[in-house]
C-alpha cells in the first residue's frame, strides 16, 4: 500500500510478526512444557528448555485417564449444545417478533435486553443459587437454563440484526397464499437467515462452553464441573503438577482451535454485528 | 409493512420474556431485597428473609422432645416433695405448649401472646433448672440448660438492618480496596487494549497479505475459556519455572521471579498483562470492522486536498470510526470492570488483595462465607457503577448517532 516506502512495510511486517509471535508464544510454551517429564519441569535449567529431553505422554495419560478431563469435556459438551440448541428456537422467536412485529413496549423490550447483557452476573448468582437449591436442581444440567442470563441478549442482538436485513416481499406473497407468521418464519425466514444464525449458534455455543461461576457455584460437584471449572481445580488441588496442568490445556484447546479455524469467518460477522452500525 | 402484533403475535416474545423474567429480572430485585437483610445461609437465626419475628418449629419440636424425656428423667432423682411438684408442673405446661406446633413444619409466623408464652416457660425452666443443679446431682445438669436456651433461640428475631449493610460497606476498606483494584484494572487494561487494538486494526486494514491467518491466529485468545487462559499465565508467571517471570527478572524488571505474583504492584501488572493478551484481538475486530466501513473515496478526496497520512488519521478515520470505538470501549469497559474469572484462577485476589475486585470480594463473602446479605451490598455497589458507565456511553453514543443524522 505505500508505495516506495520500504522500511515503513519492514516495520509493519515486523509488528505483525512481533504481534503474532505474543499470541501464539503462550499456547506454544505450554504444548512443549505438556511434553516433559516432570523432573524437567521442576529442574531450575530444564524447566526453560525449548526441546523436551525425553518427551514423554505420561502427562497426558494421567489428565485423561485418572484426573476426569475426558468427563469434564464431554460436561461441556452437552451443557453448550443444549444452551446453543433452546436459546436459537428462543431468541429466533424474539428476534423475529422486534424485527417485524410493531408491539406497544417494544422499546422496553429492547432495552431490557441491551440491560441484561451489561449487568455483572454476580447479581443473579446468589438468587439463582438459592433457587437451585430449594427446588433441588443444584449438581445437574439444569444448569442451561441460567446460561440465558449470558446467551440469550447477545443472541436475539445478533438475530434481529440479521433478520432487519431480509427483505419483507417474500413474507408479503407468502402471506397472502395463506402461511402463518409460524410458517413463514420457519419456512422462509429461517432458511433465509441461515447464515446469521449458524453465526449466533457459534457464538452462543462459545460462550457456554467458556461459562465459570455459574458452574463453579452451582454444580460443585465434580461429576458436573465443565472444563474452565474442572482446570481451575486442577489448580487448586495440584499447584505444582505443571505438567497435567498443560496437558490439559492442551487437551481442552483443540475443540476451540478446532471451531476458530473452520469458522472464523462467522465468528467476526457475528462478533462485530451486534456492534457495528451499517 | 410492519404488522401490528396480536396475541399469536406475544407467543413470539413469551419464552425470551419467562426465561429473562426468571432468570435475569427477578434475581436483581431478590438481590436488592438480600441487602437489606443480615442474611447468612451458615446462621441458622439469619437464613432467611425475617422481616418480622418468626418461629423455628423444627428447632423447637425436636429440643421440645428432649427437654420432656430429660426433665422425666429428673423426677427420681428429686428428693423435697415441693420440688417434684414443680418439676411435674414444668412438664406439663412443656406440652401444652408443644402441642400447638406438633404438626408445624419448618418456619412460621406466630402471635405475640404464643411468643409470651414461650419465653415465660423459657424463664421459669431456666430458673428451675438451675436451682436444681445447685441442690442435686441431675442426671442430665449439664445438657439440660443447653437444650432450655435452644427454646429460646427457636424464636428467630428479624434481621432486618435496613441501610446498614450500605453503611457498613462505605467505611469497609476492603470495599474500598476492591473498587480501587476495579477500577485500576478496567482503566490500565481497557486503555492498552484500545491503543493496541486500533494499532492492530489500521495495520490489518492496509495488510495486503496474511489477514486471514493473523485473524485466525487472535480468535484463539479470545476463543479459550478465561480461566484456562488464567491456569496458562499461571503457569508463565510462576516464581520458580515461568519463563515470563524468568525473563521479567533477566530484563530486570523485577529482582526475584517468585516478586512478579508476590509483590502487588507487579501482581496487578500481570493480571493486566494476561488480559490485555485475552481481549486484544477482540477489540481489534470490532475496530477493524468499523474501519472497512469507511468508505475509500473519502481518503482520495483528503489526499487530492493535500492532507497528509497523520492529517488524514485525525480528520477523516478517527471522527467516522467513533461511534465504532465507542462500542467497543463500552463493551470492553463493562467486561473489565465485572472481571471474575482471571483473577479468580490466577491469584484469587492476592497478594494480600492486591488484586481483588469487586466481584472477586463479593464471591467471598457470598459463597466463601455464605455471607448473602453483605455480598449483595457489594454487588448492588458493582451494578451502580455498572449502570454509571453504561449511561455515560450511551449518552455520548447517542448525541454521537443524532449528529449524524
Amino acid at each position: 500500500m505505500y508505495k516506495g516506502n520500504r522500511s515503513l512495510k519492514i516495520l509493519t511486517i515486523l509488528l505483525i510478526v512481533a504481534f503474532l509471535f505474543a499470541m501464539i508464544f503462550p499456547f506454544l510454551w505450554v504444548f512443549i512444557t505438556s511434553f516433559k517429564t516432570t523432573g524437567e519441569i521442576y529442574s531450575p535449567t530444564g524447566a526453560f528448555n525449548i526441546i523436551p529431553d525425553n518427551p514423554t505422554t505420561k502427562n497426558y495419560v494421567s489428565v485423561l485417564f485418572e484426573k476426569g478431563i475426558l468427563n469434564a469435556v464431554k460436561n461441556s459438551f452437552i451443557v453448550s449444545s443444549v444452551t446453543t440448541i433452546y436459546i436459537i428456537f428462543v431468541a429466533t422467536l424474539c428476534a423475529y417478533a422486534i424485527s417485524r412485529f410493531h408491539f406497544r413496549g417494544k422499546n422496553v423490550l429492547l432495552g431490557l435486553i441491551l440491560a441484561v447483557s451489561m449487568f455483572p452476573q454476580m447479581i443473579v448468582t446468589g438468587p439463582v443459587y438459592n433457587l437451585f437449591n430449594e427446588l433441588g436442581l443444584t449438581n445437574s444440567f439444569a444448569i442451561v437454563l441460567p446460561y440465558s442470563v449470558i446467551t440469550l441478549p447477545t443472541a436475539v442482538w445478533i438475530l434481529v440484526t440479521h433478520f432487519n436485513q431480509i427483505p419483507l416481499a417474500i413474507e408479503e406473497s407468502a402471506k397472502m397464499d395463506g402461511a402463518s407468521p409460524f410458517q413463514i418464519l420457519y419456512r422462509i425466514v429461517f432458511p433465509l437467515a441461515a447464515p446469521g444464525v449458524f453465526t449466533t449458534a457459534i457464538i452462543v455455543f462459545i460462550a457456554a462452553w467458556n461459562e465459570f461461576l455459574l458452574t463453579i457455584t452451582l454444580n460443585a460437584d465434580q461429576a458436573y464441573h465443565t472444563v474452565p471449572v474442572a482446570i481451575s481445580f486442577l489448580r487448586t488441588q495440584f499447584e505444582i503438577l505443571w505438567g497435567e496442568v498443560t496437558a490439559a490445556t492442551t487437551i481442552v484447546t483443540i475443540p476451540t482451535l478446532i471451531i476458530v479455524l473452520l469458522f472464523q469467518k462467522q465468528i467476526v460477522s457475528g462478533l462485530t454485528s451486534g456492534g457495528v452500525k451499517e | 409493512m410492519k404488522r401490528k402484533m396480536g396475541v399469536k403475535g406475544f407467543l413470539f416474545i413469551l419464552p425470551a420474556l419467562i426465561l429473562i423474567g426468571i432468570f435475569s429480572l427477578w434475581p436483581v430485585i431478590q438481590s436488592f431485597t438480600y441487602t437489606f437483610f443480615d442474611y447468612r445461609l451458615n446462621d441458622q437465626q439469619k437464613s432467611g428473609l425475617y422481616l418480622s419475628e418468626r418461629f423455628n418449629t423444627d428447632l423447637y419440636n425436636e429440643t421440645a422432645f428432649y427437654v420432656g424425656m430429660f426433665l422425666e428423667q429428673e423426677i427420681p432423682n428429686i428428693t423435697d416433695p415441693k420440688d417434684t411438684s414443680k418439676l411435674k408442673q414444668t412438664i406439663d405446661q412443656l406440652r401444652a405448649i408443644s402441642g400447638q406446633y406438633e404438626d408445624q413444619e419448618g418456619v412460621i409466623t406466630i402471635s405475640d401472646e404464643q411468643k409470651e408464652e414461650l419465653l415465660s416457660f423459657y424463664k421459669t425452666a431456666s430458673a428451675l433448672i438451675n436451682d436444681f443443679n445447685d441442690k442435686y446431682e441431675l442426671a442430665n445438669g449439664e445438657n439440660l440448660p443447653l437444650l432450655i436456651d435452644d427454646i429460646n433461640n427457636s424464636i428467630i428475631p428479624s434481621n432486618f438492618i435496613g441501610l446498614d449493610g450500605y453503611k457498613k460497606a462505605l467505611s469497609d476498606d476492603r470495599v474500598g480496596l476492591a473498587l480501587k483494584n476495579t477500577i485500576v484494572f478496567t482503566v490500565v487494561s481497557v486503555f492498552f487494549e484500545f491503543v493496541i487494538g486500533l494499532g492492530l486494526a489500521l495495520i490489518l486494514n492496509k495488510a495486503i497479505f496474511g489477514q486471514g491467518m493473523i485473524r485466525a491466529t487472535s480468535l484463539i485468545p479470545w476463543a479459550i475459556p478465561t480461566a484456562v487462559a488464567a491456569l496458562m499465565w499461571g503457569y508463565l508467571y510462576d516464581g520458580s519455572y515461568g519463563i515470563v517471570a524468568k525473563l521479567f527478572e533477566y530484563l530486570g524488571f523485577i529482582e526475584n521471579a517468585t516478586d512478579l505474583l508476590q509483590s502487588p504492584g507487579w501482581a496487578m501488572t500481570a493480571t493486566i498483562i494476561a488480559d490485555v493478551w485475552k481481549t486484544t484481538p477482540y477489540m481489534a475486530l470490532l475496530l477493524l470492522a468499523g474501519l472497512q466501513n469507511i468508505p475509500k473515496g473519502l481518503y482520495e478526496a483528503a489526499s487530492i486536498d493535500g492532507a497528509n497520512k497523520i492529517q488524514q488519521f485525525f480528520r477523516v478515520t478517527l471522527p467516522l470510526l467513533k461511534p465504532a470505538i465507542l462500542v467497543a470501549l463500552l463493551f470492553r469497559t463493562l467486561d473489565a470492570f465485572r472481571v471474575f474469572d482471571l483473577i479468580f484462577v490466577l491469584t484469587s485476589g492476592g497478594p494480600g488483595g492486591a488484586t481483588e475486585t469487586l466481584s472477586v470480594y463479593a464471591y467471598k463473602l457470598m459463597f466463601g462465607q455464605t455471607n448473602f446479605g453483605y455480598g449483595s451490598v457489594v454487588v448492588m455497589l458493582m451494578f451502580v457503577c455498572v449502570a454509571i458507565i453504561a449511561i455515560i456511553f450511551v449518552r455520548i453514543l447517542g448525541t454521537n448517532l443524532m449528529d449524524k443524522n
